[in-house]
């Protein structure tokens, strides 16, 4: 185990880890928020994440992209970009909205087991994994390279490009739009009051299903954008891509402090960081592993997470 | 009042300090349980009486403070443990296994006192067939003794209310207690079936079971209760015999004059 | 709806069985074991797989998910812990199996127990720190945990890598009868058997003071932690039951299959066998059961579901939730009433 090359590619490292961790810090979002209202791991969410990234490369091939063009200029990529991003946004928020309906909404209604409730997510996820993989014949699915990935320049070891800093610039104006949302509209506060105390929030008047729904929107809405930040940077997907993003992304939120919408940000860089300087050391064949190993040592030793609260409410 | 009643303290609480986040539940809370006494816990809503039950029985651990059963210490023991050492407990809220026939939530209960492991149950060993036995008899026992013996193959959740607070006693009493601890057994209760209920307490008594009881029902804890103790906002304020506790006006007071007439 | 979702076939059943005498009975109970012996012996098209031979898929999935639904049961379904990698126990005991066989003189019936023992080991290491958590995170866990055997396997040469084992020996012969690989009978008959006893052990354990551990640990879990059942302990012997189960059945499958690799071991897998408990009747055994052969056998059967079968499974176990959440056979227990005297 050569640990010299975090040390002499620290840079490079570094920026890859915030890129990445910006995009699983936009599918940790979602985890969270819907953690801190229903008290539920939406196991399902990773899919909601897969339908993006597929949304998004149904858009470039309806734009008739090949894949063989060259670069945009940058107002055509800004134009057809925004139209992808709205596109899965669309599409995973949808989706997310009609999940709940379908696989959680009635089981709340008859106070089912939280069993019950996980055993229908996760029916709910293997249902949308497996009918994509049917979809897309188990192929990988490349996206067109619509902006130049060439370096703008170097920092260290590090080579700043347009899609990392696209990347960044539009997670950071999200997690903006998110802050707006929850701390200054009334579904905002909705979605605090019942995280942090569902029957009192009945009780002043909260219509519970409708801020659920919404939370469910949020989560799908940020998995989409982020999903077609993935598709920009990774230029490639596949019907299973919801699982290991899933699972990065659930463990950065439970890292962070499940239900705390800050730990989930922060959860979220840190792990991308430290999944770039085990992979550079272990190898990439290792991140996974690693991931989990993370994962269950939160889980054991302190499964509030770095933020989270005994009692777990949501925090903004 | 009893004839049993001793000087021996079976359960003794000291300094009991409980806090969950910044609030303080219990502070420097002293209570006792003597041998074959009634004792009642009373107080107003939140003032902490379940908190009690709760750190006793090892739910949740305390700042400080002592709890000990017959000199042993509790603090820090898991709830079986706790269990299996002489405190059993019922709930405010009817907490029985629902899918489980009334029998099987005692025999559960039974089960804990016998030694005998998974491999002794699956080869049959004489050990576990012996266990087997004395568990149905002891749980046969106590639901005649409660008189809820035609209800054995029934499942909980089934059952009338009345009988549903009634089992939930019932599967307490089959872990042997030195110590039972009713969380409010007379809500819902009608005035007759609060009567039937001050019996069947005293009974256990006579068993040889020692009682702490928290209820609401302030005559039913002044009929059956040797000596009372009142909590407000996580403190003791009071503590002595019904009649001696009807007349103090600090209860009175923490009441603000709710206390019902004890008729 | 609302009939679908009350219809109790267990009752219907137990009404019937309690008018039977003994006898009835003991020849009922013999006719059906020979029955489930003489399987393989049947040739009829109505029941044969297009795809596979009957006896092949008698033995796979068939009989091979009854045992691990059983397993798994003891898990899920009777002391409600949501184990999302079931699989790992399976891949323990086929490479445990692989491992031995190959590189050891070890026949099949000395490595079995072996295997066992490895994947209840991987219960305890698994279960020891995991138990103490709650549902949501224990379910995740074991998902991870069934997610690394997997990747482990794929990067660890010395187990095959992602090539696998080949050559795997089979059991030596049975009193003259022979485990080759064409014939996939006697792996069925060695599999029911096993099936047999562990369905005798579980039923066991079922109606004595583990049963009712399990229950009180499944019904609430808090509570029978007050009325002195020890969670913890109870819990582990489930994941160990669990594993065992799960290991017998991965060496068995090894021996007859003759090559494993660690793709054969996926997450969809644990999710299969999951189904079969959640569709079939959680805490029931016979329920799991039946579960596992609808599910086993209808895909392949009905060619439409081979290819879908996951999607159906998927879509199976969110309606199951939403109307039946039971399953067929429900664990609820036959009452008995009677009068106050």
């Amino acid at each position: 185990m050569d640990f010299s090359i975090v040390v002499s590619d620290f840079a490079s490292l570094t920026l890859d880890g915030i890129v990445v961790g910006a995009i699983y810090a936009l599918v940790a979002l979602g985890y969270t928020l819907v953690y801190g209202v229903l008290r539920l791991i939406n196991f399902a969410h990773s899919e909601i994440f897969m339908m993006g990234t597929m949304t998004a490369v149904f858009v470039t091939s309806i734009l008739g992209f090949t894949g063989y063009e060259d670069p945009l200029p940058l107002w055509r990529f800004f134009l057809v970009f925004a139209l992808i991003v709205i596109a899965s946004s669309v599409v995973s928020g949808g989706t997310a909205v009609i999940l709940e309906i379908v696989a959680y909404r009635r089981l709340r209604n008859m106070g089912a087991s939280r069993l019950s409730s996980l055993i229908s997510a996760i029916g709910a996820s293997f249902f949308l994994t497996e009918t994509f993989r049917l979809l897309t014949d188990s192929r990988n699915l490349d996206f067109p390279r619509m902006i130049s990935k060439e370096p703008l320049f170097q920092f260290s070891s590090a080579y700043v490009t347009q899609d990392k800093l696209l990347v960044l610039a539009g997670a950071a104006l999200l997690f903006y739009g998110l802050n707006r949302i929850i701390n200054h509209t009334r579904l905002g506060l909705g979605i605090r009051a019942v995280s942090q105390d569902e029957r009192t929030s009945v009780l002043m008047g909260v219509n519970v299903n409708r801020v659920i729904s919404f939370t469910f929107l949020i989560g799908g809405v940020l998995a989409g954008a982020g999903s077609a930040f993935y598709m920009v940077f990774y230029e490639v997907t596949k019907s299973n891509v919801g699982f290991l993003i899933g699972i990065s992304a659930f463990t950065a939120a439970v890292l962070g402090g499940i239900g705390n919408i800050r730990g989930a940000l922060i959860g979220s860089f840190v792990l991308g960081l430290f999944q770039q300087y085990t992979a550079a050391v272990l190898g990439y064949n290792w991140r996974d592993v690693v991931t989990f190993v993370v994962l269950v040592l939160v889980l054991l030793v302190k499964p509030t997470g770095l933020f989270g609260e005994a009692l777990q409410k949501a925090r903004v | 009042m009893s004839a049993h009643q001793g000087d021996t303290k079976i359960l003794e609480i000291k300094d009991l300090l409980v806090k969950f986040g910044g609030v303080t539940a219990l502070d420097s809370v002293n209570l006792h349980v003597s041998e074959g006494e009634i004792a009642a816990l009373i107080g107003p809503n939140g003032a902490g009486k379940t908190t009690v039950f709760n750190i006793v029985t090892g739910y949740y651990t305390p700042v400080s403070g002592s709890v000990t059963v017959e000199g042993n210490s509790m603090i820090g023991l898991r709830p079986y443990k706790i269990a299996r050492s002489g405190l059993a407990r019922t709930f405010q809220n009817i907490r029985l296994f629902g899918d489980m026939t009334a029998l099987e939530n005692v025999a559960t209960a039974a089960d804990a006192l016998n030694k005998s492991g998974l491999v002794g149950s699956l080869f049959g060993v004489p050990r576990s067939r012996r266990d087997e036995k004395r568990s149905m008899e002891k749980a046969h026992e106590l639901l005649t003794f409660i008189g809820l013996e035609h209800r054995a193959g029934q499942l909980s959740r089934n059952l009338p209310y009345g009988d549903q607070r009634r089992l939930e006693i019932a599967r307490a009493l089959a872990l042997e207690p030195k110590v039972l601890l009713l969380d409010e057994p007379a809500a819902g209760f009608n005035p007759q079936e609060k009567v039937e209920l001050g019996e069947l307490i005293k009974k256990i008594r006579d068993r040889g079971h020692a009682v702490l009881l928290i209820e609401h029902d302030m005559s039913l804890v002044m009929k059956i209760s040797d000596r009372v103790s009142v909590l407000d906002f996580g403190k003791k304020i009071a503590e002595g015999t019904p009649s001696e506790i009807q007349n103090d006006q600090r209860v009175i007071d923490a009441y603000l004059g709710v206390v019902e007439d004890a008729s | 709806m609302a009939d679908l979702s009350r219809f109790n076939l267990r009752d219907r059943f137990g009404d019937w069985w309690d008018e039977t005498s003994p006898i009835q009975r003991g020849f009922t109970r013999v006719f059906v074991i020979a029955l489930f012996y003489a399987l393989p012996l049947i040739n009829n098209p109505v029941i044969d797989t297009p795809e596979t031979s009957f006896q092949s898929v008698l033995f796979y999935p068939l009989v091979m998910f009854s045992l691990m639904a059983v397993g798994l049961n003891v898990v899920v379904g009777k002391s409600g812990i949501l184990d999302l990698g079931y699989v790992a126990f399976f891949a323990i005991g086929a490479y445990t199996y692989a491992m031995f066989a190959l590189k050891t003189s070890l026949n099949f019936w000395e490595i079995l127990p072996l295997a066992m023992g490895f994947a209840m080991l991987a219960g305890v290491i698994l279960g020891l720190p995991a138990l103490r958590l709650r549902g949501d995170y224990l379910a995740i866990i074991t998902l991870g945990f069934g997610e690394i055997v997997r990747i482990v396997a794929i990067n660890t040469e010395a187990i095959g890598g992602a090539a696998g084992l080949t050559s795997i020996p089979g059991p030596p012969a049975f009193f003259g009868h022979e485990f080759t690989v064409m014939d996939p009978r006697p792996y069925y008959w060695l599999t029911l058997t096993l099936l047999s006893l562990v369905i005798w052990g579980v039923l066991r354990l079922s109606h004595r003071k583990p049963g009712r551990a399990w229950e009180a640990i499944r019904e609430d879990e808090d509570v029978a932690e007050f009325m002195g059942v020890s969670t913890l302990k109870y819990k582990l012997w489930a994941f160990i039951i669990g594993g065992a189960v799960g290991g017998a059945a991965g060496a068995v499958y090894a021996s007859q299959i003759r090559s494993i690799q660690p793709e054969m071991f996926t997450l969809n897998l644990s999710i299969m066998i999951l189904a079969c408990v959640v569709f079939g009747g959680m805490g029931n055994i016979w329920g799991v059961i039946l579960g596992a052969v609808l599910l086993g056998y209808l895909p392949e059967k009905l060619r439409f579901l081979s290819e879908t079968r996951i999607i159906f499974f998927g879509l199976l176990m969110v309606v199951m939730m939403n109307i039946r959440p039971n399953g067929l056979l429900p664990r609820k227990k036959r009452e008995v009433v009677k009068e106050k005297s």
